[in-house]
């Protein structure tokens, strides 16, 4: 039995058409069978809420009397961009303020806009023969707006890494804020009642597909940005009208430490035209699986800790090493039952129609990595060899001879088969003469907890430790702890310099 | 239960919480604690059916005691439910109820504030 977009589209019409939310389909198809939930069920609607960085909206605002080309242009405090045309801009969710920071962004602007609050505009040009003014401030609301077009690169994520942290210290990031020693999961997506988890061929949604944004009945462009359902992890490129959208389901966030992000509610509908997209949509939490991936590591490819499906997340813990971890989402499972059940609504009320998508997404490519040309700068290159170091049971006047004959501010302190164990700095020393300590021991004065950096390491890994732990060398050493090099601050400041050079 | 003990300058002189522990025989959880030498506050954690006997022996002059209940507060209006805060708080003070909404547990609370400084829709505070 095969069923087209037109007889879906009559039955909405007519108001016989049967949806049901992608949460209840599974159980459906279980009962009624593949062709039997065919017969039966006409659509099925899906839905997230969650934090969509990618986001962002074009606004134009008309030209004022003494016309202006806004070169550069700011929306309370922040910054948009106006490399467009003379009066539009792009307002991008994750833009900071100049003057609140992570408090205020361009999620925030949207938001206010979307709450229709009042925004204040402030832009410049550089004044032409047709466009003769330099600046204006002016106030506006949505409703000022001829256009307020959201667009956003990239939405709707298919499936994403949860997150932990087996470093040893809390890490602020996307995922939010992740306690040391994994002792906690973060996690997003509404798994099984996500939009792209029901149709993970893109046999249906495509360029063109009607869907819910942000309160409004919006369109898929195509595919998103770092679209990479090859390996699980399609994504959306989605627009909608910002003047049909509520506050409801467009929110601003801050993630402290990391940046503004933005929430955003979308839905899809999912006709079911035939039984594989039935089958699809069949899915279950414990059919999607994830990685939950170590972002203690920051680097492109971090560690996975291991591979873990939607039903353990939602579980509230999952095991790691025999411990029982918390889990907390950070998208909203209640908001994204309420954007598929809204949806649900619309399409039966009969003001949601179904349409074939235009372009096909492509349902099989990878993403990739950058292609770095440039070389990446290893430690092992930057690190000075040729070093002093001490052993702890020398004194403290001998550690002062040491240092000024290397001519040097740090002096690694080791043991047996030169294992680092500690190091003492000149300000270790100046301490320890002034309070007439010279004939103590190294080990009673050193500091014990260095900070180290590993041969192999990126060398801008290696300086934003230095900044973090403000201090002036990191001792390289080896995985067993032998000291190999030091890496000093200077050095970094000759890379810096080298970089803006070339 | 907890009990939010505050100190003024009188209070802060003698060894009260000690004192009350030794006078009540009840034992306690000092959870947190910030005192100098004019004033002060902590965060004690008290057995409930023993909590009566203790506060009694507490009371001095220049100590005050409250029972804490609404540590944090939840702005519903401004919370999305997301949940971020269940993982981030070590004290299982958050949790879902069977519909994905925000509970709020008030009474586990330590007063750490990591809450309200991770919550992405600044939807949490802390009333001390």
């Amino acid at each position: 039995m095969y069923k087209s977009i037109d007889d879906i589209n009559e039955r909405i019409r007519d108001g016989s058409v049967r949806v049901v939310t992608a949460e209840e389909m599974p159980d459906i198809v279980d009962e009624l069978g593949v062709s039997g939930a065919l017969r039966e069920v006409d659509v099925v609607t899906t839905g997230t809420f969650g934090a969509m960085c990618s986001s962002g909206a074009f606004l134009n605002f008309g030209h004022s009397e003494i016309p202006i080309r806004m070169e550069k242009m700011w929306l309370n405090g922040v910054e948009a961009y106006g490399g467009i045309a003379s009066v539009d801009c792009y307002i991008g969710a994750t833009q900071e303020s100049t003057t609140k920071g992570i408090e205020y962004g361009g999620a925030h602007v949207i938001e206010d806009l979307i709450a229709g609050k009042a925004v204040e505009l402030q832009a410049r040009g550089k004044g032409t023969d047709c466009y003769p003014r330099q600046s204006i401030t002016n106030e506006f609301t949505l409703a000022d707006l001829n256009q307020a077009v959201m667009l956003n690169p990239r939405n709707s994520y298919q499936c994403y890494n949860a997150a932990t942290n087996m470093g040893g210290r809390p890490i602020k990031t996307y995922m939010g804020y992740l306690l040391p020693g994994h002792r906690n999961i973060t996690y997003s997506g509404a798994g099984a009642l996500s939009p792209l988890p029901n149709d993970p061929t893109f046999s249906v949604i495509g360029s063109g597909t009607p869907i819910f944004l942000g309160g409004a009945n919006g369109t898929v462009v195509g595919e998103g940005t770092q679209h990479s359902p090859g390996a699980g992890f399609g994504t959306l490129m989605t627009t909608g009208d910002m003047k049909e959208m509520s506050p409801e389901y467009i929110r601003a966030a801050s993630m402290t430490g990391y940046g503004v992000t933005m929430y955003v509610g979308v839905g899809i509908p999912i006709p079911l035209l035939n039984e594989e997209i039935v089958k699809h949509t069949a899915v279950r939490d414990e059919d999607i699986v994830t990685s939950i991936v170590d972002y203690g590591t920051p680097m492109r490819d971090r560690p996975v800790v291991r591979k873990v499906t939607y039903k353990e997340l939602k579980s509230g813990s999952v095991e790691i090493d025999g411990e029982e971890i918390k889990t907390s989402p950070l998208s909203s499972y209640k908001k994204a039952r309420e954007v598929a059940n809204e949806l649900k609504a619309r399409v039966e009320n009969g003001s949601f129609l179904m349409a074939c998508a235009t372009r096909e997404i492509n349902a099989v490519k990878k993403n990739r990595p950058m292609s770095e040309h440039g070389v990446v700068r290893r430690v092992s290159e930057m690190m000075t060899s040729t070093f002093v170091t001490i052993t702890g049971e020398k004194n403290v006047k001998e550690a002062a001879t040491l240092l000024l004959k290397g001519n040097t501010n740090h002096l690694p302190v080791i043991a047996a088969e030169n294992r680092l164990i500690g190091i003492v700095t000149t300000y270790d020393i100046s301490k320890a003469f002034a309070r007439d300590e010279e004939d103590k021991c190294v080990s009673d004065i050193m500091t014990r907890n260095v900070i180290t950096a590993l041969p192999d390491e990126p060398v801008d890994l290696a300086a934003r430790r230095l900044q973090q732990h403000n201090i002036g060398a990191l001792v390289v050493v080896d995985p067993a702890k032998k000291v190999l090099g030091m890496l000093n601050s200077y050095a970094l400041g000759d890379l810096v310099g080298e970089r803006w050079h070339q | 239960m907890k009990l939010m003990v505050t100190f003024d300058r009188e209070g802060v002189l003698e060894a009260n919480i000690a004192n009350a522990i030794l006078k009540s025989g009840v034992p306690v959880n000092v959870e947190r604690a910030q005192i100098d030498g004019d004033d002060g506050w902590t965060l004690l954690d008290v057995a409930d059916d023993k909590a009566e006997k203790f506060i009694a022996a507490l009371r001095h002059p220049g100590v005050t005691v409250r029972i804490q209940k609404d540590a944090v507060s939840h702005n519903i209006t401004e919370c999305v439910d997301c949940g971020l805060c269940i993982s981030i708080c070590q004290k299982q003070v958050f949790s879902f109820n069977d519909s994905w909404q925000l509970q709020v547990n008030s009474e586990r609370c330590v007063l750490c504030g990591r809450c309200v400084m991770y919550c992405p829709q600044r939807a949490l505070t802390l009333q001390q």
